[in-house]
């Protein structure tokens, strides 16, 4: 599936590329830490009911002082988690962290307790205007309700199945010893030719079938782009063949040495 | 130079920096060593560097990618604000909040205008329709008012101090947010809330109870009040970054004005604790009238000194020079 995608040029002039979080993902997080803070606040009259019996305390001051905190706890759980979840996990509350997102400023560096609180009080309006904060999510380019406009924050995804080193596999070459005879106009091809033609070696564990398939369809194209006549050898090449040696040739006159 | 082979030279410091953003408990390098986060940041800088040839050389594969989510995933870790310490929050209260409420004072100003305005335009409504004043006040209000004030039971009035409160913050915070709206809800709260104000006074007026009502407004209206209208100068700023950024650009500006504003109002936010408890408990009380003005002037002084005067960098006083009398010859 394609993500819109963003660059942030870092400190060290790299781009480096986000996926802008989908508005369903994060209402579905949104959803879970709402959740999770009204755990807080009905954990937090429990505690209170168990103290305040298992003690004996029944006088109207420590009632008093009871009811005046569980209202304080009420109201700061809805706006307290999130900020303090956001500030102190480096914008993955215990949601986003389910769910593969994460709270970053737009110059990708994680948000501070002033950032999560700007983002955190305006859901007010976000949330509870007309829910203002869908419309302005869809017509942004990255996601962006008011409250993340207004912090310079972002919501990205956090692709945790990349950050293992995988996925460089080598091409496996199986059907020739070398490079094998030149094939004609090989320098009507680029980068983005090698590119195909090494995904194609690489993937292994493919139907038979299937691959056989694919690999024709990749070879005549490549074949058309070559420019190569119809009774050219290389057309007679089997196709697997064929891109086994062209990805020899090719990534030796591309990436030299 | 293939991938394979570019990964093969490189993949020893990747994966050591992999180790050590799994490590980073809770996004944060706090707990390791000194030492380690130096090699931490040479491993990062080595990988975007890396990064950077593989987005040249190769756009689009697996390398690529791997080296793009490391990176990401490293990124906030190192670059990130000053952490923030629990005893800090003292500092806060005691001379940052203050400052910032003072350098914020043209949407102080602003902010209390509209207040004012509302009551005026109240005041004058009542004073051109008293029939509306009737409407206003429950028939033999003035009665109740003079004969005993409105005694609340003490039972109830935990639970009315935690609905003031709950209430006013919530006031509060919609005063501060509706300036992503321009600061339009912020300034029509204001103007209601003062409006209100304004036509309740003059219909009690009509019926010539001040001192009873103003004893009931008084104790706990100087913060709550003082508070709304700070809280709505917050959301007025913000509007303002919005409409007149200057020489920034728009969103700059409008980040730069929420961080301030959500700063101060969510610091004020607590100063209505206090107000909601005088209101639950000064306020219906049967505190003579005198004590209950007394209380509204004692939390109108502490708040504006702290307001006004917290956090000013000391004047350089002229020092007496001692010394230069010392300097003189015994004799002369």
């Amino acid at each position: 599936m394609q993500y819109d995608t963003v660059r942030v040029r870092t400190a060290e002039n790299v781009g480096l590329g986000y996926e802008v979080a989908g508005i369903a993902t994060r209402l579905l997080a949104f959803l879970i830490d709402l959740l999770l803070s009204g755990m807080v606040v009905f954990f937090a009259a429990l505690a209170w009911l168990a103290l305040t019996s298992a003690g004996g305390f029944t006088g109207g001051a420590v009632q008093a002082a009871g009811l005046i905190i569980f209202a304080l706890v009420a109201l700061l759980a809805f706006f307290g988690y999130f900020t303090i979840a956001e500030a102190t996990t480096a914008g993955r509350t215990p949601g986003k962290r389910a769910l593969g997102l994460r709270v970053i400023r737009i110059d990708g560096s994680a948000p501070t307790l002033s950032d999560a609180l700007v983002r955190n009080l305006l859901r007010i309006v976000d949330v509870f205007v007309l829910g203002v904060g869908l419309f302005v999510m869809f017509a942004n380019s990255r996601s962006r309700r008011l409250g993340d406009i207004a912090a310079g924050t972002m919501v990205v995804r956090e692709r945790t199945s990349a950050t293992a080193l995988q996925q460089v596999v080598a091409p496996v070459i199986r059907r020739t010893p070398d490079a094998g005879p030149e094939v004609d106009g090989l320098d009507r091809l680029g980068a983005n030719e090698l590119v195909v033609v090494r995904t194609f070696l690489t993937r292994s564990g493919m139907e038979p079938r299937l691959r056989t398939g694919l690999a024709a369809d990749i070879s005549r194209r490549l074949q058309d782009r070559l420019q190569l006549a119809p009774d050219a050898p290389e057309r007679q090449w089997p196709p697997e063949l064929f891109l086994e040696r062209l990805y020899l040739q090719l990534s030796d006159r591309l990436q030299g040495e | 130079m293939t991938p394979e082979s570019f990964a093969a030279t490189r993949q020893e410091s990747w994966r050591e920096l992999e180790a050590c953003v799994r490590s980073a408990r809770r996004g944060s390098l706090r707990r390791l060593a000194a030492s380690d986060i130096e090699r931490f940041a040479l491993l990062y800088r080595r990988a975007s560097s890396d990064l950077a040839i593989a987005l040249r050389d190769f756009p689009g594969q697996g390398v690529t990618e791997y080296l793009n989510a490391l990176c990401a995933r490293a990124h906030p870790l190192l670059y990130r604000g000053a952490p923030m310490r629990l005893w800090s929050l003292g500092g806060f209260f005691a001379t940052g909040l203050p400052r910032a409420v003072r350098g914020a004072a043209p949407y102080m100003l602003a902010s209390a205008a509209f207040l004012l305005v509302g009551a005026l335009a109240g005041w004058i409504t009542i004073a051109h329709r008293p029939d509306l004043g009737d409407a206003l006040l429950p028939a033999g209000f003035s009665n109740r008012l003079n004969r005993e004030g409105v005694h609340a039971s003490i039972q109830a009035a935990p639970l009315l101090a935690s609905f003031i409160i709950q209430n006013n913050v919530r006031v509060a915070l919609v005063c501060f947010a509706g300036g992503i709206l321009l600061g339009i809800p912020t300034a029509a709260i204001l103007f209601l809330n003062g409006w209100t104000l304004g036509m309740l006074g003059a219909a009690v007026h009509a019926g010539g109870d001040d001192g009873a009502f103003w004893a009931l407004i008084v104790p706990h209206g100087v913060l709550e009040l003082s508070v709304i209208v700070i809280a709505g100068g917050t959301g007025l700023m913000i509007g303002d970054a919005i409409l007149r950024p200057g020489l920034r650009r728009r969103s700059d500006a409008l980040v730069e004005a929420a961080r301030t504003a959500a700063v101060i109002a969510s610091g004020i936010a607590a100063l209505l604790i206090i107000a909601g408890c005088i209101e639950a408990f000064v306020t219906p009380s049967a505190m003579p009238d005198v004590g209950k003005y007394a209380v509204a002037v004692g939390t109108g002084v502490l708040l504006y000194s702290w307001l006004l005067l917290s956090g000013r960098k000391p004047r350089p006083r002229a020092r007496l020079r001692l010394d230069a009398s010392e300097r003189l010859p015994a004799g002369s």
